[in-house]
């Protein structure tokens, strides 16, 4: 309840907006306040989870410079290394998604894959559809395509993951045969290649017929906030994306504008593994 | 008297149709694909993907058809010569697209179904995903995958052919690339003068005995060991990196990135070799005498990946006399499978 007082970046007001809580506090804040506390109450005499109740989980990744929304193409950025940059391309694979209760317990989401573009809003929420009711402390995924989907058979390649659905933004190397988990392109002035752009293009799951570079990564991250799974309450897990972190101050454009085999895309892993974090979390009642 | 018609109208066309179907009905169905006796297992997992006659129909059209490409002009079957054991006959390195061409020469398609890995690098470990690969290398087909299977929905032909194969009309990527699949498994060269010789149906020459004696005992065989004449490991035979002016191939190194893989490329199968000329993974012998002098006279590149099997002479290289040499050229031809390259399963 309290929640929906605080003030969150742009994409929650947008959510306020549509379920019109402002508009009818505004009108009737006794009745809301009344509502709100009769609410909070049967809330707390509600508190005993019904393990028979199930929602959904939505994860909400917000893809940000620094605080600000990334903008594609238009907008210059300054790295760590104060290099300018725009982002033209800006995708991930995600997959291996768990959520893990304050007991312990761990839900997973197998054989679910997720690819996030920054040119494609819908491609921002990803829904766990039937989590059973529960407080879940923590969510971690896998930033990739794990290495047993990596070598499956054709029959398995389907939704994100069929190299026919990729068009001129190809996420696939045909060529060594393996998913590009994360793929960043843009300009930039300090790029020393004629076209002055850069291409990070990140895969690499760790080899099927020899040992290569492993570039998948798993992240984990607890939610103060706790989701709160509840028969009337699907959680909305709110990620902040710091774009910054794949830089750091360790990959400069000047000295890498293109990086596409595994080996060297290792560092920008270990720095991408670090861009996510939890905002904050919805548990709005329905 | 309309409905009377009818109906007998009705009749004779279902009698009609049975009978069409009946002598439609091919005598002695297409054999697809048989292992050969002295073959081992496949590497394929064939019942992932059963041959049927259908499937091979489509994956036949599919691999003549310039759709492929992005300008209509490039088909498979464009680099791959049935003739020349599916190489690009006349071409060292393979032609493509606009003309452009890329670094390597195009090797036989046949035996795909024991293959382990595919391309010189062995970049590709799944003969299915294999096709994906030419479809979207610029200098090759310069298309992408999901415009092809957008043109062949549009092409009348195709939607049929594919209910035929696989059951309904849809044309996905899995269905595209394993019709591609039963076509190249269904290459498979096993009868050629060698084969019936050790089954004891055909004769060597003396110099032909001579020159598999040379093949086993001089280590040939050691990288290209029977009964498919590769041993799909990633070997380096000590081709000069400097080959190219501008570019130098670094082989299986490109997909490991482990130094101990540099210049390894795959070791070749050497069956139908007489005619898969010229030579080599950038095409740069012509001749097999080439490709024995190559061996034999020392002018190995002394690489740090260069296989030890080369560096016990004093002399590095595989010591052989020209009459040796021409010994083990006339085995080679034994390799040679006429009813394979003139296969007319093959033909479009
Ligand atoms: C422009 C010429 C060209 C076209 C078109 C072409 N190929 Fe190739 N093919 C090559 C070359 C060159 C290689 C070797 C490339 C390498 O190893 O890097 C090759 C390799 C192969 C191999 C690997 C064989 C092995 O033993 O490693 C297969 C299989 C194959 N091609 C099938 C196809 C199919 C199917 C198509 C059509 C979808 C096709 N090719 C289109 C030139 C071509
Ligand atoms: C150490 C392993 C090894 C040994 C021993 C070896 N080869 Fe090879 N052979 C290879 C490799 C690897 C290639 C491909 C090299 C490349 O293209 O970079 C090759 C290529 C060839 C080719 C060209 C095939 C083609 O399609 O282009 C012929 C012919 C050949 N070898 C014959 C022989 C003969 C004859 C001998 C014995 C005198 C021999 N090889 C010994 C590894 C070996």
């Amino acid at each position: 309840m309290i929640n929906d007082f605080v003030f969150y970046p742009s994409h929650c007001i947008f959510l306020f907006v549509k379920k019109n809580y402002i508009s009818k506090k505004m009108k009737k804040i006794a009745f809301a306040l009344v509502l709100g506390i009769s609410v909070f109450f049967a809330a707390c005499e509600t508190s005993d989870i019904n393990p028979n109740d199930k929602n959904s989980v939505s994860l909400y990744f917000e893809n940000l410079v620094g605080t600000d929304p990334v903008v594609l193409n238009t907008k210059t950025y300054t790295n760590a290394s104060s290099e300018d940059f725009t982002i033209s391309t800006f995708n991930y694979f995600v997959s291996n998604i768990s959520l893990k209760k304050s007991d312990g317990t761990e839900l997973k989401f197998a054989d679910k894959y997720f690819l996030v573009k920054q040119s494609v809003e819908s491609s921002h929420t990803i829904t766990l559809p039937d989590v059973p009711a529960g407080d879940y402390t923590s969510v971690s995924f896998m930033v990739g395509v794990d290495s047993a989907k990596s070598v499956s058979d054709v029959s398995q390649r389907t939704g994100v993951l069929d190299p026919a659905s990729y068009g001129t933004d190809n996420m696939y190397w045909s060529w060594n045969s393996g998913y590009i988990f994360f793929k960043m392109e843009g300009k930039s002035a300090k790029s020393t290649n004629a076209a002055k752009d850069y291409k990070f293009h990140i895969g690499g799951f760790g080899g099927m017929t020899a040992k290569t570079a492993n570039n998948l990564r798993t992240v984990t991250l607890t939610m103060a906030d706790l989701a709160k799974v509840r028969k009337n309450i699907a959680p909305e897990v709110h990620l902040a994306i710091d774009v910054q972190k794949v830089f750091k101050s360790t990959l400069k454009i000047a000295e890498s504008n293109t990086i596409m085999n595994p080996t060297l895309g290792t560092a920008v892993a270990n720095n991408y593994k670090d861009m996510f974090a939890v905002e904050h979390v919805h548990n709005d009642e329905m | 008297m309309k409905l009377k018609l009818g109906i007998v109208l009705v009749i004779s066309i279902l009698l009609w149709g049975c009978s069409k179907e009946e002598t439609t009905e091919p005598d002695t169905p297409l054999v697809l694909f048989e292992k050969p006796s002295t073959f081992p297992n496949t590497s394929y997992k064939m019942e992932s993907n059963p041959i049927t006659e259908d499937g091979f129909l489509l994956g036949k059209k599919i691999f003549f058809d310039g759709k492929l490409s992005r300008d209509g002009t490039i088909s498979c079957a464009e680099c791959h010569n049935q003739p020349y054991a599916f190489t690009h006959h006349g071409h060292a390195q393979s032609h493509g697209i606009d003309g452009l061409v890329g670094p390597r020469n195009a090797p036989a398609l046949q035996n795909l179904a024991w293959g382990k890995t595919f391309f010189w690098d062995g970049g590709v470990f799944d003969l299915d995903l294999f096709s994906l690969a030419p479809i979207e290398n610029p200098v090759e087909m310069d298309e992408q995958i999901g415009n092809v299977l957008e043109k062949l929905r549009k092409d009348v032909t195709y939607p049929p052919m594919f209910k035929k194969a696989f059951g309904t009309e849809d044309i996905t990527t899995e269905r595209f690339l394993k019709s591609l699949s039963q076509f190249m498994l269904t290459l498979v060269s096993a009868n050629s003068k060698y084969d019936l010789y050790k089954a004891g149906k055909a004769s060597f020459s003396a110099d032909e005995k001579a020159g598999l004696t040379l093949f086993n005992e001089k280590g040939c065989a050691s990288c290209h060991p029977e009964p498919l004449f590769t041993d799909e490991s990633f070997r380096s035979n000590g081709l000069p990196t400097d080959f190219f002016r501008n570019f130098v191939d670094t082989g299986r190194y490109r997909i490991t990135e482990l130094k101990e893989d540099k210049y390894k490329f795959k070791v070749p199968s050497l069956r139908n070799i007489e005619y898969t000329f010229p030579y080599m993974h950038d095409g740069r012998f012509i001749s097999l005498e080439d490709v024995l002098d190559h061996y034999a006279d020392g002018n190995m590149a002394n690489l740090e990946t260069l296989d030890p099997i080369f560096k016990q002479n004093t002399k590095i290289g595989i010591a052989l006399n020209q009459k040796e040499k021409s010994q083990i050229i006339a085995f080679l031809k034994t390799l040679t499978d006429e009813s394979f390259l003139k296969d007319k399963r093959f033909v479009p």
